[in-house]
C-alpha cells in the first residue's frame, strides 16, 4: 500500500485524523467528498489521504497511544469513507471482471479494499468480497463468476501457510491468482517463494492485470516439510511449556488470554518462517512484537524466556532452533 | 540352444561333443531355420557362406565377394537399416582349426520396432488424455472449461481447435485456440453465434452424430469464420460431439494441415468425451448454484431499515461457509408509530434445513407484527404459529430468540422493550464503557403451547448500545485447547468500546471471535447491535455502504 501523503490533500489531513480519533463517520465522509467536489481525483483521496491516515492509526495503536477499540472505530470510519467515495465516483466498468478478497482469518480489509476501489476507478469490473473470506465460499464464487483474475490479500506473514492453501484452492478453479499485502513481505519475496505473482500496490496490480497473458502460479519449491508439520503439532505443547514458567497468579484473566494469544503468534510466526525457509520473517515479527509489548510496559525478558523454553523443546527442529537462537529480543 | 551355443564355438570347443547322433539335420539346415540371418566372411570381408534368412534381407549376397562387391551396405554391430527393413546386427569372431572367420548375425526387428513405436505413440496419447482429464477437471464454469479444452487441444489435436457450446436461448457461445508462433502458448478468443446460423455439420454434432470428413466441412467452417486465414482447400477438418449426460454439451472441431488417422481420431474422441464430461459438470454446477443463490438470497438476513434515532449494526458468519446461510437469523422492521421492531434468534439444527426454518419464522414475524407489536405478546403469537407449522411438518424444530421494540425517548436516547424466548440475554454497553448483562430468560419457542416469555424494559442514552448475539459467539471454541469463548470474554471485548458505531461494534465481536477460533470450525455466529444516536443525525450515508455479503 502506498501510504504517501498527497500534496492535494495535505491541508485536510489533520482534520481527517481528528475525525478518525472521534469516530466521526459523517465528518470524515463530508471531508473526503468535499475534496472530490473540489477537483481532487478520487484516487488521491483513497491513496493519499485514507491510506496514510490508516497507516498512522496502526502506528498509534502499535505505540499504545490508541486503544484497539479506537483503532477499530477509526478503521470502520475509513471503510465508510471508501464506500462513500466509491458510490460518488462510479466509472462505468469497461474492463474484465476481477475479484478481490482477504483470505480466511484476515481481518485487515482496508488495504485490499483500497486496491479494489483503485482498480474500479481504472475501469475494472471489481467485486470485493471483504474480510476473512472462507475458502469454500471464495472457490464457489470463482466457479460461478469466471473472473479474469482473483486478487488475494494477506496482511500477516504468520498466515502464509494458510494463504498458500487458499492460493492452491483458487488455482484449482483455473482462475489466475495475484497476491498482495504486507504478509508476502514488503518486497513480495515470500510470494516468489510460494510461486505466485505479487503486486506491490494498486497501480502494479492494475498493470499486471492488463497484461495480455496472466502469469500462472508456478510450482513452488517444496514447502511445508516435516519440520513445519512438527511445529504445528507441537503448538499447544510449546505454549503450555512457556505458561508453566510464568507466574500466572499475577495475571488477570484478560492478561492470561493476551499472553496465550501472543505465544500463539510467536509459534505461528516461527512456523511460517520455517515454511518459507526465511529467518527474516521471524525476525521482523519479533521486532514488531517487542515494540508493541514495550509500549504497553510488558517486560521483554518474558520474550527472551519464551525463546529459551521453546528452543530447548525444539532441539530436533534445526531451522526453528536456529531461528530462536539467532533472533535478538 | 543355438544362440547360447555361439560363444562355445568361438572358444573352440569341439562342437561334435554336443552332437548326440548322426540323425540330426546338418548345420546348414539348422542355420537356415534360425530367425537370425548369418553371413560368414573372412577377416578381409570376403563372404564365405550365408544363410537363407540373410539372403532374404540382402538379396545381392554372393559367396566370394565382399558385401560392397555384392551391392549391399556395410554391416556394423547395433541397429541399422537394410533396404526397407530395420535389423539388429551382432559380430562374432570364430576361429576353427586356426582359421578366423567373422560371423554376422542379422536379425530383422522391423515389426518389433513398429510395435514399440506404436506403444510409445499409444503411451503419448494416454498421457495426453490423462493430463487433459486432470486439467479439464479443475474449472466448474462452462466458459472456463471450454477455454481449457481448446487450449489443451492445440497443438496435439490440431493447429486450430474450436469448442462450440450447445446453444442456450437461441445463441451458441464458442471458444477457439490457435497455435502460437514457435513455443508461444495458443491464442484463445471467442464469440457468440446465433443458433440458427450454426453450420449444419455442427448442428449434426450437437445432435450426437459425428459428421463425416468431407470437403464441404471445411467450407462450412470457413464460412462461419472459424478457420481464420487458412485456405479451406488445404486443411483437414474434423468435428466431434462433446457428449453430456442428457444431450450433447457442444461440439469440438479441429483443423490441421494433414488428416487424422484412426489413432488420432480415437484420441480426438477420447478427448471430446473428457471435455464433454467437464462441460457437463460445469453446467450442472451452474444450475445448482443458481438454485443455491436463489435460496441464499431469500434466506440471508436483509439490511435493516433506517429508523430515526437508531443505528443498527450486524455481523453474520454461518457455519456452512460455502453457501453462507444457517440457523441464526436477525432483522428489523420500522413500525408505523415511529418505533422499530428488531430480533435475533437461533433455530435448532444446522445448514439448509435450519435456514429454511428461519425463513418461516421471519415470515411469521413479518405477518404477525401487523396485528401485535408488543414484544412478549408477539412472541406468544409466534409460538402458536411455529407450533402449528412444526406439528404439520412433524419435524419438531424449535427456536430461541430475543425480540425487541425501540422507541426514541423524549430527551434523546431509546426506550427498549425486550422479550426473550429461551435465548441468551443481551448485553448493554453503557456510556461510561461498562457492560451490563440484561436479566432476561424465558422458554423456547415452538415447544409448548403456552411458554413463559420473559420481558424487560430498559433505557439507552445516546451513544449506548444493546447487543444481541447467538450462542455461536459464547460457545466458540478456541484459545490453546479449544475452550469456550464464554460471556466474560465477550464483556471484556466490548468494555471501553462505547464510542464505536454499531456496525463497527458488531464487526469487532465477529473479529474477536474469528481470532479466538484461530481457524477452527464453528457454529453459526450472529451479532446484532442497536445503538441510540441523536435523532437528527443524518443517515444519508448508510445506504452508500454496499453490503459486502450480498456477493
Amino acid at each position: 500500500m502506498t501510504a504517501v501523503l498527497s500534496p492535494t490533500v495535505r491541508e485536510a489531513y489533520p482534520d481527517y485524523l481528528r475525525c478518525l480519533d472521534a469516530a466521526d463517520e459523517h465528518g470524515a465522509i463530508d471531508l473526503a467528498l468535499a475534496l472530490i467536489e473540489g477537483g481532487v481525483p478520487a484516487e488521491d483521496v483513497l491513496l493519499g489521504l485514507v491510506a496514510p491516515a490508516q497507516a498512522q492509526v496502526g502506528e498509534f495503536w502499535q505505540r499504545n497511544e490508541w486503544s484497539v477499540a479506537q483503532e477499530h472505530a477509526a478503521t470502520h470510519v475509513s471503510e465508510r469513507v471508501v464506500a462513500a467515495v466509491a458510490t460518488t465516483v462510479r466509472p462505468r466498468p469497461h474492463r474484465d471482471r476481477i475479484v478481490v478478497a482477504c483470505m480466511d482469518g484476515e481481518w485487515h480489509a482496508l488495504p485490499a479494499r483500497l486496491v479494489a476501489e483503485v482498480l474500479r476507478l481504472d475501469g475494472w469490473d471489481v467485486t470485493f468480497l471483504g474480510a476473512s473470506v472462507p475458502s469454500p465460499h471464495l472457490v464457489s464464487y470463482l466457479h460461478r463468476q469466471d473472473p479474469r483474475a482473483v486478487l488475494l490479500a494477506c496482511a500477516l506473514p504468520m498466515r502464509l501457510p494458510f494463504a498458500y492453501r487458499a492460493i492452491e484452492a483458487c488455482r484449482r478453479t483455473d482462475v489466475p491468482v495475484l497476491v498482495g499485502g504486507r504478509g508476502f513481505g514488503t518486497d513480495g519475496r515470500w510470494a516468489r517463494t510460494l510461486g505466485v505473482p505479487f503486486a506491490a500496490d494498486a497501480r502494479a496490480a492494475s498493470s499486471l492485470l492488463a497484461a495480455p497473458v496472466l502469469a500462472g502460479v508456478e510450482e513452488p519449491a517444496p514447502l511445508g516439510d516435516a519440520e513445519y508439520a512438527g511445529l504445528v503439532a507441537a503448538r499447544v505443547e510449546l505454549i503450555d511449556l512457556v505458561l508453566e514458567r510464568l507466574d500466572l497468579s499475577r495475571y488477570s484473566p484478560a492478561q492470561i488470554d493476551a499472553t496465550v494469544a501472543d505465544l500463539g503468534y510467536i509459534v505461528d510466526s516461527l512456523a511460517a518462517a520455517v515454511y518459507v525457509d526465511d529467518v527474516t520473517l521471524f525476525g521482523e515479527f519479533v521486532s514488531w512484537l517487542c515494540t508493541v509489548l514495550a509500549s504497553r510496559g510488558v517486560p521483554l525478558h518474558t520474550v527472551g524466556l519464551t525463546f529459551d523454553v521453546m528452543a530447548d523443546r525444539l532441539r530436533d527442529f534445526p531451522r526453528a532452533h536456529a531461528y530462536l537462537r539467532s533472533t535478538a529480543v | 540352444m543355438p544362440a547360447a551355443a555361439a560363444p562355445d564355438w568361438s572358444a573352440g570347443t569341439p562342437s561334435a561333443a554336443r552332437r548326440a547322433s548322426a540323425i540330426l539335420p546338418t548345420a546348414d539346415a539348422l542355420v537356415d531355420g534360425f530367425r537370425e540371418g548369418v553371413v560368414v566372411t573372412d577377416p578381409a570381408g570376403v563372404i564365405r557362406e550365408f544363410s537363407r534368412p540373410a539372403a532374404r534381407l540382402m538379396p545381392g549376397l554372393v559367396v566370394g565377394r565382399t558385401l560392397a562387391g555384392c551391392g549391399e551396405g556395410p554391416l556394423a554391430p547395433g541397429e541399422l537399416t537394410l533396404g526397407e527393413r530395420r535389423v539388429r546386427c551382432r559380430r562374432v569372431e570364430l576361429t576353427v582349426a586356426g582359421t578366423t572367420s567373422i560371423a554376422w548375425y542379422v536379425e530383422d526387428v522391423t515389426d518389433a520396432v513398429a510395435r514399440s513405436d506404436a506403444l510409445l505413440a499409444e503411451r503419448g496419447r494416454a498421457r495426453f488424455l490423462a493430463t487433459a482429464s486432470q486439467k479439464l477437471g479443475n474449472p466448474l464454469h462452462e466458459d472456463r472449461a471450454a477455454r481449457a479444452a481448446v487450449r489443451l487441444a492445440v497443438p496435439t489435436l490440431g493447429e486450430v481447435a474450436v469448442v462450440v457450446l450447445a446453444p442456450r436461448r437461441g445463441r451458441a457461445r464458442w471458444w477457439r485456440a490457435t497455435a502460437g508462433e514457435g513455443e508461444a502458448p495458443p491464442i484463445v478468443d471467442g464469440g457468440v453465434q446465433p443458433a440458427d446460423e450454426l453450420p449444419p455439420a455442427l448442428d449434426e454434432a450437437m445432435r450426437g452424430a459425428e459428421p463425416s470428413a468431407a470437403d464441404w466441412l471445411a467450407d462450412q467452417l470457413a464460412e462461419a469464420g472459424w478457420l481464420g486465414d487458412r485456405d479451406p482447400a488445404r486443411v483437414a477438418v474434423r468435428v466431434v460431439t462433446l457428449p453430456g449426460s442428457a444431450s450433447a454439451t457442444g461440439a469440438l472441431l479441429v483443423v490441421r494441415s494433414h488428416d487424422l488417422d484412426d489413432h488420432d481420431m480415437e484420441m480426438l474422441r477420447g478427448f471430446a468425451a473428457r471435455a464433454g464430461a467437464a462441460l457437463d459438470a460445469a453446467v450442472l454446477y451452474r444450475d445448482q448454484a443458481e438454485v443455491a443463490d436463489t435460496l441464499q438470497a431469500s434466506l440471508s438476513p436483509t439490511e435493516p431499515p433506517e429508523v430515526g434515532g437508531v443505528q443498527w449494526g450486524a455481523a453474520y458468519r454461518p457455519a456452512q461457509s460455502s453457501l453462507r446461510i444457517g440457523g441464526d437469523f436477525y432483522g428489523a422492521h420500522e413500525l408505523s408509530d415511529g418505533g422499530a421492531l428488531f430480533y435475533l434468534g437461533d433455530v435448532s439444527g444446522k445448514g439448509v434445513d435450519a435456514a429454511v426454518f428461519t425463513g418461516q419464522i421471519r415470515q411469521g414475524l413479518q405477518a404477525l407484527r401487523r396485528i401485535e407489536a408488543e414484544p412478549a405478546r408477539l412472541l406468544t403469537l409466534l409460538n402458536h404459529s411455529v407450533l402449528e407449522t412444526t406439528r404439520a411438518h412433524g419435524h419438531g424444530r424449535f427456536a430461541t430468540m430475543v425480540l425487541g421494540r425501540a422507541y426514541p425517548g423524549p430527551g434523546g436516547g431509546l426506550s427498549l422493550t425486550l422479550a426473550s424466548g429461551g435465548h441468551l440475554p443481551p448485553v448493554v454497553l453503557r456510556g461510561d464503557g461498562t457492560v451490563e448483562t440484561v436479566d432476561l430468560r424465558g422458554m423456547l419457542i415452538g415447544v409448548v403451547p403456552d411458554p413463559r416469555i420473559a420481558s424487560v424494559t430498559l433505557q439507552l442514552a445516546p451513544g449506548e448500545t444493546c447487543l444481541l448475539f447467538s450462542d455461536g459467539v459464547t460457545e466458540a471454541r478456541g484459545g490453546v485447547r479449544g475452550e469456550q469463548f464464554g460471556a466474560h470474554r465477550l464483556v471484556d471485548a466490548l468494555a471501553g468500546c462505547q464510542r464505536m458505531p454499531a456496525p463497527a461494534l458488531a464487526e469487532r465481536v465477529e473479529q474477536v471471535i474469528g481470532d479466538w477460533l484461530g481457524g477452527r470450525n464453528h457454529d453459526d455466529i450472529a451479532v446484532f447491535a442497536v445503538r441510540a444516536v441523536a435523532p437528527g443525525s443524518p443517515a444519508r450515508h448508510l445506504h452508500a455502504v454496499p453490503d459486502r455479503r450480498s456477493a
